[in-house]
């Protein structure tokens, strides 16, 4: 078999994932950025051209920063929280325990739990008067009509939907240590504490990176939470409402397709900045034996 | 990993995340599809058209019509797909510009000029020409609802207005008498005060932020508009229209009703048919709705609104049945058009109690399907009733926006007056826009 017929064989092999990934994923991306220059009547099938009129509104629409910063907020929250409990319970599901597989199931069900059934549940655990958390608490707080607490309910319920998935991962990592390593520690005289933070967290810090860029992208991306246990009528709305959400209401609500396409060009190139923040800064952090 | 690798990674996740963003729309109709397995009967082919409506509990009364029509139809199956208010136009605006909208599909008055004006509906003006089809068959004008341009592009359904429903087993307990066509918004705001006992959950009027069957009435009543006569204004803003938002947040204050963030946790409807509120403004399309509620049934009736400084203010829409001009079975849509304007699917829709059909002389069956319960309100107010404010190409934008600058207003952000003031202003910048 001659080079040139091997390649196309790989590239028929691949193909199907090629295409579905060009025409649902990559087209969709560069649409949105020519949406963005334009403005369009009668469901999108009547446009003109206005080059940078949509970013010009956007601008010096309050509205966006805030819900830019609303956005940067869930970030910031969302994503040390994940990684730092998903590690938790990764560590303490890594030890040989008594029942540790129906843990890990315990602790995996949120990913598959559908989001409208998982936001009913917590609609009535956040509730005022008879939810759950206020009575453990002993507090009355109106979590999620509150601007004061609902971004913080809105993190909970992330958190508590991405452990799962991310303890897996991290799972993934901790069982790739060598356990010589250990051993070669344990001779030394190091023990407990001392073992997790000299071998197990530098030599998790490749899978730790890889989780915080995906949890990064999918934390900006902040939607159907916001729209299942918000809702629109919600007073809190504004404190907490994300860039998708926001685009989701021009787009689909509003019928302002391209201020919409606006909003989420500005959210790839914030995503494009912040992964790109992470590339650089992993020298400094992570560890590549 | 060398640099481009990582890059590469870089762009590949951001591209992930933007285009994720962007898979959120669907199509969910391609009904139009035909089921041309085996001709049916003669050398006719079989077809199933699709048939989109937005309210459940009409599905049963819907599904008779298609019953009837098939029947008389029988190479014709119609599949009906119930589509919830909240996400109805949503599919249909993108169902619109992809070709994929139903067959025939039930209209609203706000977003008909959209749907016309985009040319995504089939004029039926040549079979209303050729006397197919008589559009005044149908009360109080609603034909009119439905035409753009000289074109005809709908057939009325039914109409609706908005009545006062009272739990009459709260106001037997208070010894107070049922409300009647006597009453004003000073006796509403009264007798919601002593029927409420907040301790136990239970309030006397349900004040949600509603526009048609919520203040839109009380403006109109209290002599303010949501729109000006041609449309150009909004009417938000005017003193009176104001003083009637008031009234109604008042009622919240004054512990008369539940409060925003408790109608919106279990909305107020919800609420009267569990029984915990005395009254509540309500369409007489949803009296189905109430009476499936085995905790009031029977313990419930209707009044008409309440009178106010300007008279009774009350709404009147129309819904009307369209088609699509993408649709694969024009024909056969047609003659399905053509029956549910027929009276025969007006007089199923009356006699199951579905909602008021348009076609003249048959609202009284629709009175006579609860005999036990006072319709006939609904019928009488539609006289003097204010037309829904649609017919333009801002409505749907303004309509979406309102909603959330008024919870704003009525979740206490920001005041009444303030919340009243932006929406006019928001209405009057989308009128401009549409321009």
């Amino acid at each position: 078999m001659n080079s040139k017929s091997r390649y196309a064989w790989a590239y028929l092999m691949i193909a199907p994932t090629l295409i579905g990934t060009l025409v649902f994923w990559s087209w969709p991306a560069v649409y949105s950025i020519y949406l963005g220059f334009l403005k369009s009547e009668n469901f999108g099938l009547v446009s003109h051209w206005v080059g940078l009129a949509n970013y010009e509104r956007l601008f010096k629409d309050a509205e966006f920063w805030q819900n830019l910063r609303n956005t940067m907020f869930y970030v910031v929250l969302f994503v040390p929280a994940t990684i730092v409990l998903s590690t938790l319970f990764a560590v303490l599901l890594n030890a040989k325990i008594r029942g540790r597989s129906i843990y890990r199931v315990i602790y995996f069900l949120p990913q598959v739990t559908m989001a409208a059934a998982a936001a009913m549940v917590w609609v009535i655990i956040f509730a005022q008067d008879y939810g759950l958390l206020n009575s453990v608490l002993g507090t009355h707080i109106a979590w999620i009509s509150d601007k004061r607490f609902a971004m913080y309910a809105l993190v909970m319920v992330g958190v508590w939907g991405s452990i799962g998935f991310n303890m897996l991962l991290i799972l993934a990592g901790l069982q790739g240590i060598p356990r010589p390593l250990y051993e070669a520690a344990e001779i030394d005289g190091a023990a407990g504490f001392r073992k997790f933070r000299s071998i197990t967290l530098p030599l998790l810090t490749p899978t730790l990176f890889f989780t915080s860029i995906v949890l990064v992208i999918g934390a900006t991306q902040i939607f159907d939470s916001i729209y299942l246990i918000i809702g629109k009528t919600n007073v809190a709305l504004p404190a907490v409402r994300s860039l998708v959400y926001a685009y989701y209401q021009n787009s689909f609500i509003y019928y302002d397709q391209n201020y919409g396409a606006a909003i989420v060009n500005i959210l790839l190139l914030i995503n494009l900045i912040l992964t790109g923040i992470q590339f650089l800064l992993q020298k400094k952090w992570v560890v590549y034996d | 990993m060398n640099i481009r690798k990582k890059w590469g990674m870089a762009a590949a996740g951001a591209l992930l995340a933007s285009s994720l963003a962007l898979a959120g729309c669907d199509q969910s109709n391609d009904g139009g599809k035909a089921a041309d397995s085996e001709p049916a009967g003669s050398n006719q082919k079989s077809v199933t058209i699709s048939y989109a409506i937005w309210d459940k509990n009409q599905q049963p009364a819907m599904e008779a019509i298609a019953k009837a029509f098939t029947g008389q139809h029988p190479n014709i199956e119609v599949k009906i797909d119930a589509i919830p208010w909240g996400e109805y136009w949503t599919k249909m605006s993108a169902a619109a510009p992809a070709g994929t909208l139903p067959d025939v599909f039930w209209m609203h008055g706000g977003q008909f000029i959209k749907y016309a004006s985009g040319q995504f509906l089939a004029p039926i003006t040549d079979k209303v020409q050729a006397g197919e089809i008589d559009l005044n068959n149908y009360a109080s004008n609603l034909g009119s609802i439905y035409t753009m341009d000289g074109q005809n592009y709908g057939i009325p359904k039914d109409f609706d207005t908005i009545g006062l429903a009272y739990n009459k087993e709260l106001f037997d307990q208070a010894g107070i008498a049922y409300p009647n066509d006597t009453w004003d918004y000073a006796k509403l705001a009264e007798v919601a005060g002593q029927l409420s006992q907040p301790d136990k959950g239970i309030y006397g009027f349900g004040a949600k932020m509603d526009t048609q069957a919520g203040y839109w009435n009380d403006m109109l009543a209290n002599g303010g508009h949501i729109l000006n006569a041609d449309m150009t204004k909004s009417g938000y803003d005017e003193p009176a229209s104001i003083e009637a938002l008031k009234a109604r947040y008042q009622m919240i204050l004054d512990k008369a009703s539940p409060t925003h963030q408790q109608m919106t946790d279990t909305d107020s409807v919800e609420m009267f048919k569990s029984g915990k509120l005395a009254m509540i403004f309500d369409g007489s399309w949803d009296n189905g709705n109430l009476a499936s509620s085995d905790i009031i049934k029977g313990k419930y009736d209707w009044a008409p609104l309440p009178k106010g400084k300007a008279g009774r203010g009350n709404i009147i829409n129309g819904l009307g049945n369209v088609m699509s001009a993408k649709g694969k079975h024009k024909e056969e849509s047609w003659q399905f058009l053509k029956f549910l304007g027929s009276k025969e699917a007006a007089e199923i829709t009356a006699q199951m109690g579905a909602a008021i059909p348009a076609f003249q002389g048959t609202q009284d069956a629709w009175v006579k399907s609860k005999p036990d319960l006072n319709l006939q309100v609904f019928i009488d107010q539609a006289a003097d009733a204010t037309p829904y404010p649609s017919g333009s190409k801002s409505y749907p934008v303004w309509f979406a926006k309102e909603g959330e600058i008024m919870s704003q207003a009525w979740g206490g952000a920001i005041s009444i007056e303030e919340g009243a003031k932006k929406v006019a202003e928001m209405m009057n910048q989308a009128i401009a826009d549409a321009k």
